[in-house]
């Protein structure tokens, strides 16, 4: 009776935590739950380029990420997945044209020099599109992002941008003739660097450009897509012949993530690699919500009928089962959250499958605690070897269903591997739940309540009379 | 009341031959007709699907059904004769378009001459699926190479805890009801034009999970009572036995399952209508397939063979 208090005290604690996990951590919905745009990005393969690498992808990544806070979407998400392609979720967009437009563009990377007699103007708008920069970051990472802040910051942002272009001259150096851009702590060891490798055509008209406007106070515009990513000056002793030999460090008060963050932005622009919108599924956003509710009250009652079921025909351990349910759908939801499951379509199929087999753990139980009990076990007895022998079906049916939920996951895309995740932690915790929940409450009825322990006929309706006696 | 599974083997069989062969032939239609099992979807074809519905919060938007006539006319214009084309919803409110795969502009034009030939559309009750064709294929690909491996770890998996021939025939049991859930929305995609998307992919994949636990729970009893039998007993009469002191379970498991699927299926909406039939009609066969086919098979093979390989595996 010790472990069972323990054990009840333990399931006691996970629940609460469950709930409050639930509570803090709301479950995300999926695009096709709750409405918005997903566009699926692959990066093309180029002659020059049979093969893309993962630190290609990164910086097409990144590309992509600078295109989408552009768009001002709340919530945004871009992720790579397997060896080409980049998945960007934008909930709630309304106008997918736009997304489309903007994210399959070729990425553009260019150096301007400054005209002259904009030194002022410049320093004006540059340090007011750092600020708005910052602002949106800030208003993003907020625990509840607010769109309409967003879409402001991002359109003042656009606004910025777009005044910054006209300081600069033609484009006079692309992204094509850049080689390499990396990262690199300075030799001082305090702060970080980006240095910048041209091809030998690049390395002159780097050259040119740096001549041009070194010691003059103007800066040299590094643009992505036509927004200016970069304004490093050159220094006065550069300009007799420019920073020639086709390499160059760009220093300033980098951190490890800014240095980084710019190399990356560097790489990407300088890919010449095309991407292409393989996939687009965009949800209005009221669309299918009427059609999923009305299946979710719809399989709400289907379970409330599950639980009607079990009370009616296994009586007291029935309804002991429903409340191991109650703890297992609970737990379950709170770990989807805590692994940062995206609930979708496939991913309730996992959960209502999960569900049932749940129900059958117990149903598997019952049905041997009710054979033990008519061939005259006591209800201790009959109890604790209806556990004990429902066991080994409990582990092998779950165990194959595990089998496949790790093969499905390991190999499967999308779609399936959503369904894999889902329907294995809930495999997982069902197990879990049937053995330790029901039982320790079933010992606990059994145990600690001598009036129940009179009356097997909660247990098992028309024991027959030999079996009753038995019992007393 | 007891069941024997044995005594009408013939039956069961029977049964199962006439309507894997019935799934058999509409699927090998499907495949004359569509190049596909099943009548495929934009996941697996490629293409675009756009969904859209009138706005009726504008006045006389709605007045009428919408034009079908008038919309393919308009796609003829643009080389887009191929499409299919459906008003749905209740009062023909909603227009379904599929054509080839259209890009940003291609699909905005024509989304610009739908809305002036028929009304103003609600975005927010919009639908636009664009699928590339290698998509598909690496879905479709990776699903069934997952299936393949996960059927090979449930074999190996199966023939360690009980013997290599149980797990032969919980595949084929299972195999079966593939089959039969196949075969039903072949039928469907012939008569109703039912497609089949990713989604039923992921409904076969839940229906192979459930009809591998649900035989595995019988073969659990069978392994149980041939241990506590006599060796000379004939295995059929352990496979009845076993089956009929798993009845209830299998009974009741199958009616708390289905209870919130067939809610789903009548009381749900039109999203998850097929998936929810789908998931319905496999768990139902893998019941069946479970207690009629993967024992009495595993008994007719077993009674075939010499006296000493019958299962001696351990008990847990």
């Amino acid at each position: 009776m010790q472990r069972q208090r323990l054990t009840f005290g333990l399931m006691l604690v996970l629940a609460i935590a469950a709930i409050v996990v639930l509570v803090n951590l709301p479950l995300s919905l999926g695009l096709d739950l709750r409405g918005g745009a997903q566009l699926t990005v692959q990066v093309q393969p180029t002659d020059e380029i049979p093969n893309i690498n993962s630190d290609q992808l990164d910086a097409v990544k990144s590309v992509l990420e600078n295109r989408v806070n552009g768009l001002g979407v709340a919530e945004p998400v871009v992720q790579t997945v397997g060896e080409d392609k980049i998945v960007v979720q934008l909930p709630g967009v309304s106008d997918p044209e736009q997304a489309e437009r903007v994210l399959g563009g070729t990425a553009q990377l260019e150096f301007r020099e400054q005209l002259r007699d904009t030194e002022d103007a410049f320093a004006q708008l540059f340090s007011q599109q750092r600020l708005l920069l910052f602002e949106i970051d800030q208003l993003r990472a907020a625990d509840n992002p607010d769109p309409e802040a967003i879409a402001e910051g991002a359109d003042a942002l656009e606004d910025a941008n777009r005044a910054l272009l006209p300081l600069f001259g033609e484009a006079l150096l692309s992204g094509r003739e850049l080689r390499d851009a990396r990262a690199e702590p300075l030799q001082t060891g305090n702060g970080w660097q980006v240095t910048l490798r041209f091809n030998p055509q690049g390395a002159d008209a780097f050259a040119e450009l740096t001549r041009n406007v070194a010691g003059t106070g103007r800066t040299l515009g590094i643009f992505l897509d036509d927004v200016l990513v970069s304004a490093p000056s050159v220094g006065a002793q550069y300009a007799d012949r420019g920073i020639t030999g086709g390499s160059a460090v760009i220093s300033g008060n980098f951190s490890a993530q800014d240095a980084q963050d710019l190399a990356i932005q560097l790489r990407g622009g300088s890919l010449p690699l095309p991407v292409a919108i393989v996939e687009n599924r965009t949800v209005g956003s009221t669309l299918g919500r009427d059609s999923i509710q009305r299946s979710i009250y719809a399989a709400l009652a289907g379970l409330l009928l599950v639980l009607v079921f079990m009370v009616v025909y296994y009586r007291l351990p029935g309804a002991i089962a429903n409340v191991a349910l109650t703890i297992y759908a609970v737990l379950t939801l709170a770990a989807y959250a805590l692994v940062g499951v995206t609930l979708t379509l496939p991913g309730i199929a996992g959960f209502i499958l999960s569900i049932g087999m749940a129900v059958d753990a117990n149903v598997l139980i019952f049905e041997r605690t009710r054979e033990e009990l008519r061939a005259g076990k006591t209800l201790y007895r009959g109890v604790e070897s209806g556990f004990y022998r429902a066991f080994s079906s409990i582990l092998d049916s779950n165990v194959t269903t595990l089998i496949a939920c790790g093969a499905l996951f390991w190999l499967g895309s999308g779609l399936v591997r959503g369904f894999a995740l889902t329907l294995g932690i809930g495999v997982a915790i069902s197990m879990f739940t049937a053995l330790t929940c029901s039982r320790t409450l079933m010992l606990i009825a059994v145990l600690g309540f001598p009036s129940v322990r009179r009356k097997p006929e909660l247990f098992c309706p028309k024991l027959s009379l030999a079996a009753k006696t038995a019992q007393m | 009341m007891k069941l024997s599974v044995i005594k009408q083997q013939r039956l069961w069989w029977t049964v199962s031959a006439v309507a894997v062969l019935t799934c058999a032939i509409a699927i090998g239609l499907c495949l004359v007709r569509f190049n596909a099992p099943l009548r495929p979807g934009l996941d697996f074809i490629g293409g675009t699907r756009l969904q859209l519905a009138r706005d009726c919060s504008i006045s006389a938007n709605c007045d009428e059904a919408i034009d079908v006539a008038a919309v393919r006319q308009l796609l003829d214009a643009q080389g887009l004769g191929n499409s299919s084309i459906q008003a749905v919803g209740k009062r023909q409110q909603e227009l379904i378009v599929r054509t080839r795969t259209l890009d940003v502009d291609a699909r905005e034009r024509l989304q610009g001459e739908l809305t002036e030939a028929i009304g103003r559309f609600d975005p927010a009750l919009t639908q636009i699926d664009t699928v590339g064709p290698t998509i598909g294929r690496e879905l479709f690909v990776s699903g069934v190479l997952a299936l393949m491996v996960s059927f090979f770890g449930i074999v190996v998996y199966l023939s360690t805890r009980f013997q290599l021939d149980y797990a032969i025939f919980a595949i084929l049991a299972l195999l079966h009801d593939v089959a039969i859930v196949t075969g039903v929305f072949a039928v469907l995609g012939l008569v109703a034009g039912t497609e089949v998307n990713s989604l039923f992919l992921v409904a076969l994949l839940t229906v192979v999970g459930f009809s591998v636990n649900d035989t595995v729970v019988i073969y659990d009893r069978i392994r149980e009572v041939a241990n506590q039998r006599e060796d000379d007993t004939p295995f059929g009469a352990i496979v009845d036995d076993a089956v009929n002191q798993t009845l209830t379970r299998s009974i009741n498991t199958t009616l708390t399952t289905l209870l919130p699927l067939l809610a789903i299926f009548f009381f749900g909406g039109e999203t998850l209508q097929d998936f929810a039939l789908a998931l319905t009609i496999g768990f139902a066969s893998g019941a069946y397939s479970s207690i009629f086919l993967a024992s009495t098979l595993l008994a007719l093979w077993r009674e075939r063979q010499p006296a000493t390989a019958i299962a001696t595996s351990d008990e847990t």
